[in-house]
């Protein structure tokens, strides 16, 4: 048995003969017909599925596939058309009820049907391109029933007048809804949306316009708003219960547009009740509602904003422009900070923390803080009204906050190159006069503006802290080399201060009383025999003095004068009266500061060591003044020095606004020559900008003086215009 | 007549042409006569003491001119002369002009002043002008600007004549205003530029952020608040 041929094995069809009986087909179909008719009449449990199923395929078989859908079509449309007259003819609400019925009835016929023609289903039906016979059916219930025209309007009719009673309150079948709106559904999308969804929208459409008009002319906005949420509430759960899940979105747009959109603006605006009422009030509750509600239709929270964002600006303003408010610059200060952390908690607790709105509020802010040049003078004196006394006893974590809060403010300030001379003028005096609450803060503060603006800004600043802590070695340094030779005398304490550092401060005559040049003698001879080639000149209009004095009845005191001070009182230890003249002549001290000190070593009560003849409030150069034997205080020590930092006086001002313009100038020169040394050649409005950008952390500068500096700059040859095109300039190497 | 080599002895027949025995030609022979009167008329306007015209001298040159010692016309020659110094004219300035304009007589030299104008007037020479009448003011060594006074004066001798209602407002406002006392060579250029390119009286196509100097945006601020 070896190789063996293997021969290709055929399998070949079986042919035998099949007797076409031509009335084969008829009484086939007869038989699946009445089948048809028992499924339909509920009297299917007689049939049998396997003889239904190969008289189908039979059928199929022998090529009467056409004879079998045709006659499908017709026995199914038939009884459908009975049905349709059936379900007609129910009465009121039996109507839904009753088609609801018919049509499970329907599918689970259609279902049987379709099990016994499946062989039909998948090979006659796809090769001649028919509807499927589950498909058919539904086709048909569609046309048939859903469709004719008695049943198509009354169910869309019932449908929505079903949606109007249980939007008005009544109870209805809702899962009598469902199954309807299912059917629909299943009828095809476009069936629910034509039949129903259409007009469901439209309707809802004017029943929101209805209602809402009714509620905008009797409810105000924040129970108008908890009306509209509710009914959008409603709609939502209307559709999760009843309607097809794609309803959603559009039922609830139809709210919003009705019930929002429409009456955005007279919403927001109502008297008494509209947004900047709850802004006032504080209505958290209302404004969250507000803006979830505002966010769902377009410009909505624009709206919000920018009605939030005029009315902060004028708030903001009324406030800069109060004079009232303005007499005490902490309180404006603290005023801002409080109308800051309002409109932060709004934004935080209604508003989501929304970024936008977020920078409608410091865009506000920054606005109306830069109306008034004195900002930057008034927030430097809060910072140094806390940093003398507010922060004292306040813990590590609270003084950071203040802190942070003040920087917050800073940020706001365009001109923050006046904010620092003013600052500077503020420390100074702090440091030297040693009334610092926390030297840390001080530190700290200075850190955060150098993380702010960089260390050009703040090395001046440090520079101060450095002379202090300088002074204090140098003392000890002195003391211990000189502290034998004082003895008695009176002790000095100096704080030696680089010039550069320190606010600028013009040289003022004044003799010092003879019981302490001597020491002054000596510390300066020291101090220049371990620094030489340094010049040291006394400010005496920033000192102070601690004198022990006696009274009439033996009462002793403690007086703590600035230095001017010192120097008159110390007149009275060789007479007991002097006239002003004399004072004058002797001292040197420049007039309005005389006056001054004299005012208020004679003037203020409680204070007055002195005596003025004539007794009057003001020091004319015709006085007298005598010691007072007769004061008295409750208090050992007294203290009789300068006043803390205080707000400028108008012409004070001014100067100080004239310096800070003359500051400017080369600021601004100096950023238009390195601009058009890198760039050669540029236009007029391209400078402008550039140098705007240049100097935006320190101030704006103004246009019209940068064209002087450009006009300067030209003049001294360091630019010229291009001859050609007259609208360049052009940097000369 | 080119130049010709001195070997040559005989001459070519025509009637004006003579060679001298040092062979130069006929042109150069004329314009050594030429010179020679430009010279004599250069000598009788001219200080001896100095070596040159001095204003004196142009106070006569203009009278025999029939001209105003202050007419613009006399600016004009001075630019053609480039003269350096105002009230003065050199010999070198003197001879270069004039020989520039094709003169050697008092009377071409009037009918050589009419052209001037219009030669001054056209496009390309009258910028240069413009800024020759400022630099010609400028009598004092190291000097950049001009006083207001006399930057009126000149504004309408150079450009009234153009642009008359331009600049009698124009003198108006520099006249009135006091941030400026004094003009400069940026400044002086830039009113020229200002008439010829800004329409007036409206002043519409002017803008401020433009490169125009301050003073003429304020003269236009102040055009502007006049007329509203």
């Amino acid at each position: 048995m070896s190789a063996q041929k293997k021969k290709a094995f055929q399998i070949e069809a079986f042919k035998h003969r099949v007797v076409v009986d031509p009335k084969y087909a008829e009484k086939t179909w007869k038989i699946l017909e009445h089948a048809i008719h028992e499924i339909y009449n509920h009297n299917a449990s007689g049939l049998s599925f396997e003889e239904l199923y190969r008289n189908a395929y039979n059928m199929v078989l022998h090529k009467f596939g056409e004879k079998l859908y045709s006659g499908l079509v017709t026995t199914m449309t038939s009884h459908l058309k009975e049905i349709s007259n059936s379900i007609e003819a129910a009465q009121g609400g039996l109507f839904l009820d009753e088609l609801n019925r018919k049509w499970a009835e329907h599918n689970k016929a259609l279902q049987m049907i379709r099990d016994i023609l499946m062989y039909m289903d998948r090979t006659f039906i796809p090769n001649t391109h028919k509807t499927p016979v589950h498909e058919l059916g539904l086709n048909l219930w569609r046309d048939v029933v859903i469709h004719f025209h008695a049943i198509q309007s009354r169910l869309q009719a019932i449908l929505l007048e079903n949606v109007r009673r249980e939007r008005s309150g009544e109870v209805i079948d809702r899962g009598l809804m469902r199954s309807i709106t299912k059917m629909l559904m299943d009828l095809g999308p476009s069936v629910y949306q034509d039949d129903f969804e259409k007009h469901f929208l439209e309707v809802s459409a004017d029943f929101y316009r209805l209602e809402s008009q009714e509620f905008i002319e009797s409810c105000d906005c924040g129970e108008y708003l908890k009306k509209a949420e509710r009914r959008l509430n409603e709609e939502i759960e209307r559709v999760s219960h009843y309607l097809d899940t794609r309803s959603e979105v559009k039922i609830t747009n139809v709210v919003e547009t009705e019930m929002i959109e429409s009456h955005m603006h007279r919403l927001v605006q109502m008297e008494n009740s509209g947004l900047i009422n709850m802004i006032v009030d504080e209505k958290f509750e209302d404004l969250g509602r507000m803006y979830c509600l505002f966010r769902q239709v377009s410009n909505g929270l624009v709206l919000i904003r920018d009605v939030m964002t005029s009315f902060i600006r004028d708030t903001g303003k009324q406030l800069i422009t109060d004079p009232e408010r303005l007499k005490d610059p902490v309180d404006f200060v603290q005023h801002l900070l409080d109308l800051k952390d309002k409109y932060d908690k709004i934004i935080t607790s209604a508003f989501r923390n929304d970024k936008t709105f977020q920078n409608a509020l410091n865009s506000s802010f920054e606005y109306f803080i830069n109306l008034n040049s004195r900002s930057p003078e008034f927030i430097s004196l809060f910072v140094d009204d806390k940093l003398r006394k507010g922060l004292r006893g306040v813990t590590e974590e609270d003084v950071e906050l203040v802190l942070d809060k003040v920087m917050m403010l800073f940020r706001y300030l365009q001109e923050k190159d006046v904010f620092e001379k003013y600052y500077k003028q503020h420390l100074a005096k702090r440091l030297l006069s040693g009334k610092s609450v926390s030297d840390d803060a001080e530190r700290s503060l200075i850190v955060k503006l150098k993380t702010e603006c960089g260390y050009q800004f703040t090395s001046k600043l440090e520079g101060m802290f450095t002379d202090m802590k300088t002074s204090q070695d140098t003392m000890q340094g002195f003391h211990a080399s000189h502290g034998s030779d004082i003895g008695d005398g009176p002790m000095l304490s100096v704080q030696v201060l680089t010039t550069g550092s320190w606010p600028t401060q013009p040289i003022t005559t004044c003799n010092l009383p003879a019981e302490i040049l001597g020491i002054c003698e000596k510390f300066r001879n020291y101090y220049l025999g371990t620094h030489t080639g340094r010049r040291l000149s006394w400010q005496t209009n920033m000192g102070t003095a601690d004198l022990k004095a006696t009274f009439g009845k033996g009462q002793k005191h403690e007086l703590n004068v600035s230095t001017y001070q010192m120097c008159v009182l110390m007149l009275f230890n060789d007479a007991d009266r002097l006239s002003y003249k004399e004072i004058e002549q002797v001292t040197e001290i420049p007039t309005s500061d005389l006056k001054r000190c004299l005012q208020s070593l004679a003037c203020v009560k409680g204070k007055n060591v002195l005596r003025k003849e004539p007794m009057s409030k003001d020091i004319a150069d015709t006085d007298t003044f005598l010691f007072n034997d007769k004061y008295t205080s409750k208090f050992f020590k007294v203290k009789i020095g300068t006043v803390a930092a205080q707000r400028e006086s108008e012409p004070e001002n001014q100067e100080t606004r004239q310096r800070v313009e003359e500051d400017r100038k080369p600021q601004i020169e100096a950023a238009i020559v390195r601009i058009m040394k890198a760039r050669r050649v540029l236009d007029h409005n391209n400078i402008v900008a550039e140098v705007t950008k240049q100097l935006q952390s320190r101030f704006l500068p103004n246009p019209v003086v940068i064209k002087k500096r450009i006009e300067s700059l030209i003049e001294r040859e360091f630019l010229e215009r291009d001859k050609g095109d007259r609208k360049l300039y052009r940097y000369l190497a | 007549m080119p130049p010709r080599a001195s070997k040559r002895k005989s001459a070519p027949p025509n009637s004006s042409s003579v060679t001298s025995s040092d062979g130069r030609s006929v042109s150069s022979k004329a314009k050594i006569k030429g010179l020679e009167k430009i010279d004599r008329l250069f000598n009788t306007y001219a200080n001896s003491s100095l070596g040159m015209i001095d204003p004196e001298g142009i106070e006569a040159l203009c009278s025999d001119l029939g001209v105003d010692y202050t007419d613009v016309r006399i600016l004009m020659l001075a630019w053609k002369l480039k003269a350096e110094k105002q009230g003065y004219f050199t010999q070198d300035e003197w001879q270069t002009g004039l020989k520039a304009l094709g003169v050697d007589s008092l009377s071409k030299l009037k009918k050589a002043l009419s052209d001037l104008e219009k030669e001054v007037e056209k496009p390309s020479n009258y910028e240069d002008f413009y800024t020759y009448a400022f630099r010609y003011c400028l009598t004092e060594e190291k000097q950049k600007s001009v006083d207001i006074e006399s930057i009126c004066e000149l504004l309408n001798l150079v450009l009234g004549v153009q642009f008359r209602p331009q600049i009698d407002s124009l003198i108006e406002y520099l006249k009135v205003q006091n941030d400026y006392k004094v003009i400069n060579s940026d400044q002086w250029i830039n009113f020229l530029r200002f008439c010829k390119e800004i329409s007036f009286p409206d002043l519409e196509n002017y803008d401020a952020t433009q490169a125009w100097p301050l003073i003429l945006d304020n003269y236009v601020e102040w055009m502007r608040e006049k007329h509203s």
